[in-house]
């Protein structure tokens, strides 16, 4: 068997393109899930049923179904009335995905806060709302970063799904010079091991934060 | 509470309240005048209902009979609901300090930071103001050099002076201490005590929940022995420690003396 990198050199460009769009779709999902996980574990223990059981609901929806599946539905089942591109049906399908596992953890650190927090900001005049924002919720997400973090690495794995709806992502955009170049191999290659890179990075930046928090715990 | 009462109007006042957890009644009827500038403490075997009375008086735990007064404003509000109550009572809450046993600093704050967060936010005090304020009140506890540094560095000694200066950051009326040194090693007592002290030469008004007798015997103007959800006793400290006229004080005092000393 004889290797042949030099199409993959040529193509080079187009995977650093295609890694560009898929590190703007992580970005993008990472703002959504984390932001939107943590307003959907406060509402779904701050609130009354009426509120946070709907909430809930369509949290359980996305994770017991398969993210292709919500991608499927999103952009070609909703695609019979309305066009979204889709590279934004991308983002709201991963981003409500990852928002639903963001949730969880939120709930369950937000939990973990003791109660004396709450009292103690009760007890110098602070309100209810007051104390979640300024007490309850900035120590919750300290204490979910590592976990957060796990998750992100998961999600930035997740957006070569997104090729199956079009998504000019890494593995897309691969496709093309993969059918014109008869090389699989080597593409793969170097595409599984420019996410090994991604991930690293991505490893090292989460280690960080969590040392610059630690003691803040 | 803008209007300032008249000097003669008590700090706090505590009228035939009652609090029960389910069928079990821990206030029975609780009765308690502290004076502007008057240090009461009240001791107790656990489960007699000091801390309950304590926590009843910022409204940590809500009273189901009775009324509380701090200077002259009334703290429960039966007649009123949501959120009018609960900006009453954030008012409320701003002129009242309060010590826990287990210090509840944030930990995602710096020390400066848990001392004037609270002014900042409620008060809208400036970052600058703020700093000079927290500064102030972190040299009355001896931990100036500490303003930069997270609760999980300071020991508990530390972390219950921070905690002090956080509640003092607010120009409380008067400062509740529910077990302030119940968790602390006893070699870090007497740094807590020792700020607490200094308090009193201020003249700070101060409702003290406590274990340390000899504290008690000390500081107080006044002292309440409190068991079973009614006050036993009340009189001067030297009276109630040296020569009590109720024998469940008596049985109290020899217990819990016997064991310290």
């Amino acid at each position: 068997m004889v290797f042949d990198f030099a199409p993959v050199i040529t193509y080079f460009p187009t995977l650093l393109k295609g890694v560009g769009v898929g590190s703007l779709v992580a970005i993008a999902v990472a703002l959504m899930s984390i932001i939107g996980g943590l307003v959907v574990a406060v509402i779904s223990i701050y609130t009354k049923k009426v509120v946070s059981w709907p909430l809930r609901f369509f949290i359980w929806l996305f994770m017991t179904t398969p993210l292709l599946l919500q991608l499927y539905f999103l952009y070609f089942g909703l695609g019979e009335w309305i066009l979204i591109p889709a590279i934004v049906v991308g983002i709201l399908g991963l981003g409500f995905h990852y928002m639903a596992y963001n949730a969880d953890i939120f709930i369950a650190t937000i939990k973990s806060v003791s109660d004396g927090q709450y009292e103690a900001s009760r007890s110098l005049g602070f309100g209810h709302w007051n104390t979640i924002l300024y007490i309850i919720v900035p120590q919750a997400f300290i204490r979910s970063i590592p976990q957060l973090g796990n998750n992100m690495i998961l999600m930035v794995k997740d957006t070569s799904v997104l090729s199956a709806i079009g998504v000019a992502e890494l593995v897309y955009a691969s496709q093309y010079a993969i059918s014109v170049s008869f090389r699989p191999f080597e593409f793969f290659m170097v595409i599984a091991l420019m996410y090994y890179v991604i991930n690293i990075l991505m490893e090292l930046g989460q280690a960080w934060l969590e040392r610059r928090t630690a003691y803040r715990r | 509470m803008s209007t300032e009462q008249s000097t003669d109007t008590p700090m706090v006042e505590v009228r035939n309240v009652h609090k029960r957890f389910g069928d079990l009644e821990v206030l029975k009827g609780i009765n308690l005048t502290v004076n502007r500038g008057k240090i009461i403490s009240i001791i107790g075997p656990s489960g007699s209902g000091k801390s309950t009375l304590l926590r009843s008086v910022n409204h940590l735990e809500v009273i189901d009979e009775g009324a509380i007064l701090l200077d002259g404003v009334q703290v429960n509000r039966p007649d009123m609901k949501g959120l009018a109550f609960e900006r009453h009572i954030n008012n409320i809450r701003q002129n009242m300090g309060m010590v826990f046993q287990h210090f509840n600093l944030f930990p995602h704050l710096s020390t400066i930071d848990n001392v004037t967060l609270a002014p900042r936010k409620l008060k809208g005090m400036d970052k600058k103001t703020a700093r000079e304020l927290g500064m102030e009140q972190l040299e009355r506890v001896g931990l100036a050099e500490k303003a930069d540094v997270f609760p999980n560095w300071l020991s508990g000694g530390q972390k219950q002076r921070v905690a002090i200066a956080r509640a003092l950051a607010m120009k409380p009326k008067v400062m509740l201490f529910d077990e302030a040194t119940s968790a602390l090693d006893p070699e870090l007592v007497e740094e807590v005590n020792r700020v607490m002290r200094s308090l009193a030469e201020e003249h700070m008004t101060m409702l003290i929940v406590t274990h340390e007798m000899s504290f008690a015997r000390d500081v107080s103007d006044w002292a309440l022995f409190m068991d079973g959800g009614v006050v036993v006793e009340e009189c001067t400290p030297d009276k109630l420690f040296s020569n009590p006229d109720q024998e469940r004080t008596r049985n109290f005092l020899q217990k819990h003396l016997g064991n310290n000393h």
